[in-house]
């Protein structure tokens, strides 16, 4: 069903963020400004000074201290926020793993750029892909639209099974494009996400405290008890969207499989090439060649089953990775390998580092890709796509 | 005004009849408004219920250095995230831009205009394509906007476009404009109507040409 109450406005991806963050009243927001997240910092502060955003925003000296303001704020028992991109995420990454440790709810938004050196804004997934391991839920938006939608998610999804979410964006080709969004009600998001009241929270009345030291057997066991949270969050992360689309018409899916139906070619991919790919498959299906996309919207936990699902019976699978990890190549077409493990008939996995550094990729290219794949054997190593 | 622009340039035309994306770079360098003009003509087709893309090259970019804005017009939802390869349209800030790189995203039948200073009465055709001149310098300075082209240029360009209104464009800038708000619209207008005189005129050149 269509969401009557919504307001269509032309916001730039980074607005449609801060729009996101404030329909889902936070209480709470440590933040330090960097490009190109910089903007949803900016627009959520005049939010709060026009007296339209409710929450308390610290801006310290770093993202590390940021984050550990957030981790904290989130023991308290309140709504956290954040958001951030490239060198800060990877300032943070020590308190990643502290957050998801302490099984905080926190919801942070990255914008995906370059990682230094050399120096970069451009579009590129291996800051955020390199926090993997974080224990993080981490979801990947493909426009302006979607990250509004995901942030209110993200929070239904961190609350329901106590375990922070990431979602990442593209620098340039989504953060800083202007484009029509449609904004819900804050009544709609009301209705949707009530107010966070956790059953456990840091008290100076009562005097409890978290994150103590722990025997080996307590600390594997907390580890398993991290990793079970994970697998639920694949139904918690499917069951919140499908309850958000029946409220305003919009869902996505943990994957989306998008003219995948008798496809002899699979492109499999993340974040904002996920349109540019849409926009080639129509085109060859025009000229007739059976191709899909798969899109990976939710990329931790990965959700093996629905991805070796939709691939069953599918010959090739091309895998175009804007990200790169010296000495394996794209992290995409590693996970895939991985999570099509002893699948019989299992696809060929071909992998392209396509678009790394920000670099353009076309329709065109990726139907140069989608023709080369098919004609030839797959590599373990991914393969340089320009 | 509108309906004298609207038939004239012959892709635009063949856009409204195929429902094809049009697709729009705005090239100048850093601080001369490329980007803004980007986002105001973006903003101007989406009061028209028009689906929009609009994004530029940022960071990097300093005041001087070359900016690239590109923005995407249609009627369905535009799912593109890259470049634009070849443009149906091209708005030049600043005539040392008007180089090979910029010309290898148009074609023959691409809608070229460039800002240029004491511009000639009618289009030349450099290299084969045809390259309108307008002069937004001169009508910048009669409205007292200094070295601010930008309402002027978005005139001139939506008129040569045929779209989008430049009531509408008109409005979108007297909204946003930081200073001077009547000033630009007037400038944006005057814009519009250079822009027209000197179609009209290459277009009866034309028809002598083909008498």
């Amino acid at each position: 069903m269509k969401d009557t109450s919504s307001t269509r406005m032309l916001l730039t991806g980074n607005h449609a963020v801060a729009w996101g963050a404030r329909l889902s009243r936070p209480n709470f927001m440590a933040c330090y400004p960097i490009t190109p997240q910089t903007p949803i910092l900016e627009k959520l502060m005049d939010f709060q000074m026009k007296g339209e955003l409710d929450a308390e925003i610290l801006t310290p000296e770093s993202e590390h201290s940021a984050m550990a303001a957030c981790v904290s704020a989130s023991m308290a028992g309140v709504r956290v926020f954040t958001a951030t991109s490239c060198q800060g995420l990877l300032l943070m990454h020590e308190k990643l793993h502290y957050a998801a440790g302490l099984r905080a709810p926190i919801v942070m938004f990255n914008v995906n750029r370059t990682v230094a050196a050399p120096w970069g804004f451009w579009p590129d997934q291996t800051d955020s892909v390199s926090q993997r391991d974080t224990g993080w839920i981490q979801l990947y938006s493909e426009s302006g639209q979607e990250s509004l939608d995901t942030v209110i998610q993200a929070f239904k999804i961190a609350e329901r099974v106590s375990t922070p979410v990431l979602i990442s964006h593209d620098a340039f080709y989504i953060s800083h494009a202007l484009e029509p969004v449609e904004v819900p009600a804050q009544a709609t998001v009301d209705q949707y996400l009530p107010p966070y009241e956790p059953e456990l929270f840091l008290d100076t009345e009562r005097g409890e405290s978290v994150g103590n030291v722990v025997s080996p057997e307590m600390f594997c066991q907390h580890r398993k008890d991290m990793g079970q949270a994970m697998q639920l969050a694949i139904a918690a992360t499917q069951e919140s969207d499908a309850e958000w689309e029946r409220l305003v018409g919009r869902g996505y899916g943990v994957i989306e499989t998008y003219r995948c139906d008798d496809a002899e070619l699979v492109i499999v991919t993340m974040g904002s090439m996920c349109g540019t790919v849409r926009h080639a498959v129509d085109e060859m299906r025009a000229s007739g060649r059976p191709v899909g996309l798969l899109k990976v919207r939710l990329f931790r936990p990965l959700p093996s089953a629905a991805l070796r699902d939709a691939l069953a019976g599918v010959p090739d699978v091309l895998v175009l990775d804007r990200n790169f990890s010296p000495g394996t190549g794209g992290v995409l077409h590693q996970e895939l390998k991985s999570t099509l493990f002893g699948m019989p008939e299992a696809p060929r996995v071909h992998g392209y580092l396509a678009g790394v550094g920000g670099v353009n990729m076309s329709p065109g290219k990726i139907e140069e890709l989608a023709d080369r794949v098919c004609q030839a054997e797959p590599s373990i190593q991914s393969v340089w796509a320009g | 005004m509108r309906g004298d622009s609207i038939d004239c340039f012959v892709v635009l035309l063949t856009r409204f009849v195929t429902g094809t994306m049009l697709e729009i770079i705005i090239q100048g360098r850093g601080g001369q408004g490329a980007q803004t003009a980007g986002n105001l003509l973006a903003k101007s087709f989406f009061k028209e219920g028009k689906q929009v893309q609009s994004f530029a090259s940022y960071g990097g970019a300093r005041r001087g250095t070359p900016v690239t804005s590109m923005i995407r017009v249609d009627d369905k939802p535009v799912r593109l995230r890259c470049e634009i390869e070849r443009a149906d349209a091209i708005l030049c800030f600043d005539q040392s831009l008007l180089e090979a790189g910029l010309l290898q995203r148009a074609t023959r039948d691409t809608l070229i205009m460039v800002n240029a200073a004491g511009s000639p009465e009618e289009p030349s055709s450099l290299g084969g394509y045809r390259v309108f001149h307008i002069d937004a310098f001169s009508i910048s300075r009669q409205y007292e906007l200094g070295r601010i082209v930008n309402s002027v240029l978005l005139g001139a360009f939506c008129c040569l476009l045929g779209e989008p209104a430049v009531d509408v464009m008109s409005a979108t800038i007297f909204e946003s404009a930081p200073v001077k708000p009547d000033e630009n619209v007037a400038a944006c207008r005057a814009g519009f109507e250079l822009a027209a005189r000197q179609f009209a005129r290459s277009e009866s050149t034309r028809e002598a040409g083909v008498k």
